[in-house]
């Protein structure tokens, strides 16, 4: 029962992840810690990243061609990479939240739903 | 998703993937640089977060995780994981590979062996029979050919014949005049064309020689769809009157060979048997002729042209009825069906010989049959069938055999590395890794043999064609390295080598883990693993029992040909031909110019004896004629023929063959003298029986030509071959006959060949300067090229053979090995409770030929069923030769004690603490 409930957290995180990073870099280029610091940023450190599992979605996403990056300075004079949304990803951005937004409404009405005639 | 951003990703994907691949270094450099960057900013935020230097570095490190792990979901996420899994795996298999050198050696020689020979000799199968000609729609090509029933109308034949089962006779020959009949009452095909192969002496650019030489009839290549490479074919013009068409048409071959492929060989002319001709054209390179697609003739002449360029007799071959010498094809008609089509022509056939011929009575018109004429005119394919689908089996076998011995190894290599599986998989390899990483192996080890396979096809596809011709003609054989069969062999050998690579692994993969790492190696029972491997070693062994039997009988077959008496001294002897073109030499001019050579011949220095005659011994060739007493008239029914020789004064002696009583010739007989013969022993005997037949005298051929007195008795020789028992025979000087045409040589000489031909070739010239010597061989060479087929089949089986063998000998090693390594337990106890090591050795050899007795059993028996196959091609022995059969079991039983002495050794060898110890 316990190793499902993990299995179901990591299953859940991954395609939210992509998202999550969509959304920071269409806000503006950042490179890998930038994105993560926005992310807790914006959800007010509710959200906390597994910072490893941060790259390997980066990457997979420029696979897909939904971001890309380019090599520039951080703030504090550091080679880092940065990554910007792409047409594609701004597409992609766009389609999933639609479907984040009618499955969160979908799941809210279902259980938000009261026994009938209580 | 949207069709948009699907796109996006189709597009991206193999873009990146490619990035990735070739710019691999940066990637791994620039992953670094960002995980490092990452962590820098990390720990400079915990510093300024109140954290020590030292404590925030390490917290950073802990909050980020392991570099690695990260970088690998990296890669994955590039899509080069499957990649560098397969470079691991290709690494991890070449290092096994490389641990275990004997069985790589083996394994990937095996499969380069197999293959290599397997498309050589499919190469040469499929070329022989099955190969088309290559003209457009061959497949639409019928050849005509008749069945006679033996009392058949056809006297005179030039060309190829067989005789049928019934006792008829069955051709590919007509006459020109039946061809000119058929053609122009032909409702059933397409024009029929005709043709006839020949041999002519050329010259060529200044030099005399012997060419291959195709007379073909005016709308030939109009009926074939052949389109010239350069200049122009052979066209109905140039067929339409005798001796005219004055032009030639040369092979791609000879084009290339003596002109250079220059394209001013148009309007060159040549020389041909004295006509000379213009070139006109040349053939298109993949085109041979209308007879097969083996042998290319380098020139191509109307046939109108026959009268003067190769007269045969006084009539002329265009208008004699009674000569059958040229070959008919046509293209089938759309819509008739080959049996209407071979009845119209049959009739037809019927009308043109009774118009044009005298029929005897009692003789009969040949019934015509329409044959496939996609292969040609492949009328001898009778003498190359049998051979060739022997040399199939053979390779067949020996394919099987190399199939089988690879399974074995990588059974036995699979169930060694059992344990290796087990503990894998124990450590959390996926079964589908453990599969793919064997399948890296076996594909490894496969791509080793299959490029050793293509190097050895590649080299040997000249060797079967070059072992097929003879030593002196250099005829142009084609065939070609054929990447289909190459394809086939190797994608076979492959297959057997991935499925037994992967099984075992497959098996393992599936096991429950825990069962096979308890069951240790050293388990005290045999398992019941090593029957599959056992029945491969089984099968392997039957294989070669079969193969080395068969290498025996073809060995002992050639070896016994080889010891034949010919009945003359067959060494030092230079034979070679001289045919004087009909043209220039008429009847009694050849006469006077070979009596001319033959002297000649003699006072070169260094030629102890020259004697010339009509044919030469075991060439395949003969002549005979009918043989009569006085009192004897002649009769069809009665076979009164007998095989002659006309030959020179000198021929009993410049040939070595003795004489039992009277005379030999001498030079009293001359030109003018009275007509004399020698017969020889089996003559006399069947002739003359309990009479002397010398002072007798007989008539032969056609009885105009007067009485020929016996005057001596020599001793038998062997005349077309060494296989058929001398034959009775009777000779005649040339000297005294009316015309001789071409004649055959003989010099019996210390010096060599090369040496004496330039003085031989001076004194010809000195009589005809366009007169070439054609066919230098040396009489051994003569009688190794009628063995041709034998040493071929002896070579091949033994090499076979002798393949055969050192793959059982791999198997049974293997197979002893693996099992002795696996009971070494057992034998511990054995050992431990008093058994002497003989007793353990003999155990082990006693298994090992348990298996070999099988094997031989099974092999033998085999043998027995499919040599009788090969009875007709066999000499002085049975296909049952008990000396074959028990000399090839013995042998195969000391390979299988040998094979597995080591390993019984080293059973007996056991120390039984260490064995035990091991538990």
């Amino acid at each position: 029962m316990a190793n499902e409930k993990v299995d179901n957290q990591i299953d859940l995180l991954q395609g939210t992840l992509d998202l999550l990073i969509l959304k920071a870099v269409s806000l503006g280029p950042l490179h890998g810690y930038g994105v993560l610091l926005r992310i807790q940023q914006i959800s007010g450190e509710e959200l906390v990243i597994l910072q490893g599992s941060l790259y390997p979605a980066l990457y997979r996403l420029e696979h897909q061609g939904a971001i890309a990056s380019e090599w520039g300075e951080s703030e504090n004079n550091r080679r880092a990479k940065y990554y910007r949304l792409t047409p594609a990803g701004r597409d992609r951005l766009g389609e999933e939240t639609v479907k984040w937004n009618r499955m969160a409404g979908i799941i809210g009405t279902i259980l938000s739903a009261t026994p009938e005639g209580a | 998703m949207s069709l948009r951003s699907v796109f996006a990703r189709i597009v991206a994907q193999p873009r990146s993937w490619l990035r990735a691949f070739v710019r691999r270094e940066r990637l791994e450099e620039e992953m670094e640089a960002e995980l490092a960057t990452h962590l820098e900013c990390l720990t400079a935020d915990l510093i300024r977060a109140g954290h020590a230097p030292d404590e925030a570095a390490r917290r950073a490190r802990i909050a980020l995780g392991a570099a690695t792990v990260h970088k690998e979901g990296m890669r994955a996420s590039l899509g080069l994981r499957w990649w560098d899994e397969f470079c691991a795996d290709l690494r991890f298999g070449v290092r096994m590979l490389r641990k275990s050198p004997g069985f790589t050696a083996v394994a990937a020689l095996s499969l380069a062996l197999a293959i290599g020979a397997n498309t050589t000799i499919f190469s040469v199968a499929k070329g022989v029979l099955y190969d088309r000609l290559n003209v457009p729609h061959a497949e639409q090509l019928r050849m005509l050919v008749w069945n006679g029933n033996g009392h058949e109308a056809v006297h005179s034949m030039w060309g190829q014949f067989d005789s049928t089962p019934e006792g008829g006779t069955t051709s590919s020959a007509f006459s020109y005049p039946a061809y000119r009949e058929l053609r122009a009452h032909n409702p059933a095909m397409l024009d029929l064309f005709a043709f006839k192969p020949d041999s002519m002496n050329a010259t060529i650019r200044g030099t005399a020689r012997r060419v291959q030489t195709e007379m073909v009839s005016g709308n030939y290549y109009a009926g074939l769809g052949v389109r010239p490479e350069l200049g122009r074919v052979i066209q109905p013009s140039d067929d339409a009157a005798p001796g005219a068409g004055t032009v030639a048409v040369i092979s791609y071959g000879l084009w290339e060979r003596e002109f250079g492929r220059s394209l001013s060989v148009l309007g060159q002319t040549i020389t041909l048997n004295e006509a000379v001709l213009t070139i006109v054209g040349v053939n298109p390179r993949e085109f041979t002729s209308a007879e097969n697609v083996q042998v290319s003739p380098d020139v191509f002449v109307p046939l109108s042209m026959i009268p003067v360029i190769d007269p045969k007799g006084k009539t002329s071959l265009l208008n004699d009825p009674n000569m059958w010498w040229v070959s008919i094809m046509g293209r089938a008609k759309p819509g008739v069906r080959d049996s209407q089509a071979q009845a119209a022509l049959a009739s037809q056939l019927d009308a043109a010989v009774r118009g044009t011929m005298l029929l005897k009575p009692g003789e009969t018109v040949p019934r015509l049959v329409l044959l496939d004429g996609s292969r040609g005119d492949h009328f001898d394919d009778s003498d190359f069938k049998k051979p060739a689908f022997v040399l199939l089996a053979l390779t067949g076998f020996v394919l099987l055999l190399a199939c089988a011995n690879i399974a074995n190894l990588l059974l036995a290599r699979g169930a060694q590395r059992q344990r290796e599986m087990s503990v894998r998989l124990a450590l959390g390899a996926g079964r589908t890794r453990i599969l793919r990483q064997m399948l890296t192996e076996s594909l490894l080890l496969a791509a080793m043999g299959g490029l050793g396979g293509l190097l050895l096809g590649y080299m040997s596809r000249n060797a079967i064609p070059r072992l097929l011709t003879n030593a002196w003609e250099a005829t142009q054989f084609n065939i070609h390295f054929d990447w289909g069969v190459f394809g086939f062999t190797a994608g076979v050998t492959l297959a057997t080598g991935l499925l037994f690579g992967v099984a075992p692994a497959g098996m393992a993969a599936c096991a429950e883990v825990g069962s096979s790492l308890k069951d240790t190696a050293h388990t005290a029972t045999r398992r019941r693993r090593g029957l599959g491997g056992k029945a491969i070693v089984g099968f392997q062994i039957a294989l070669s029992t079969l193969l080395v039997v068969g290498a025996g009988l073809f060995l002992r077959t050639l070896f016994a040909l080889r010891s034949v008496d010919a009945g003359f001294r067959t060494d030092h002897l230079i034979l070679f031909s001289i045919n004087p073109p009909a043209g220039r030499y008429a009847a009694g001019k050849d006469v006077q110019l070979h009596t001319r050579l033959e002297e000649g011949f003699a006072a070169v220095p260094g030629v102890q004896a020259v004697t010339a005659a009509s044919v030469a011994y075991i060439g395949n060739g003969m002549s005979n004629d009918v043989f009569l007493l006085p009192g004897e008239s002649i009769d069809r029914d009665k076979k009164q023929a007998e095989d002659f020789n006309l030959v020179g004064n000198n021929f009993f002696a410049a040939m070595g063959i003795p004489m039992i009583a009277g005379r030999t010739f001498g030079p009293q007989d001359s030109a003018t003298s009275a007509k004399v013969a020698i017969v020889n022993q089996s003559l006399a005997r069947k002739r003359f029986p309990n009479e002397d037949p010398i002072g007798k005298v007989f008539k032969a051929g056609d009885a105009t030509g007067g009485w020929v007195r016996i005057v001596g008795i020599c001793a038998d020789t062997r005349y077309m071959n060494l296989r058929d028992a001398p034959p009775p025979q009777f000779f005649m000087l040339y000297r005294q006959q009316s015309e001789i045409g071409g004649i055959n040589y003989a010099i019996r000489t210390r010096m060599e060949p090369a040496a004496l031909v330039p003085a031989l070739r001076q004194v010809v010239q000195q009589a005809d300067r366009d007169l070439p010597i054609i066919d230098i061989r040396t009489q051994q060479e003569q009688i190794d090229a009628t063995m041709q087929m034998e040493r071929v089949l002896a070579s091949l089986t033994a090499g076979y053979g002798l393949l055969a063998l050192a793959l059982a000998c791999v198997g049974i090693y293997g197979i002893m090995a693996y099992s002795v390594a696996n009971r070494r337990n057992e034998i511990g106890i054995r050992l431990a409770l008093g058994a002497q090591p003989e007793q353990v050795r003999e155990m082990i050899l006693r298994e090992s030929t348990r298996l070999a007795v099988a094997g031989i059993v099974v092999g033998v028996g085999a043998a027995l069923v499919l040599t009788r196959l090969v009875k007709s091609m066999l000499y002085g022995i049975q296909p049952y030769d008990p000396l074959t059969l028990s000399a090839g079991v013995l042998l195969l039983l000391g390979v299988a004690l040998a094979a597995s002495w080591i390993p019984a050794r080293r059973a007996a060898g056991v120390q039984p603490m260490d064995a035990l110890r091991h538990e």
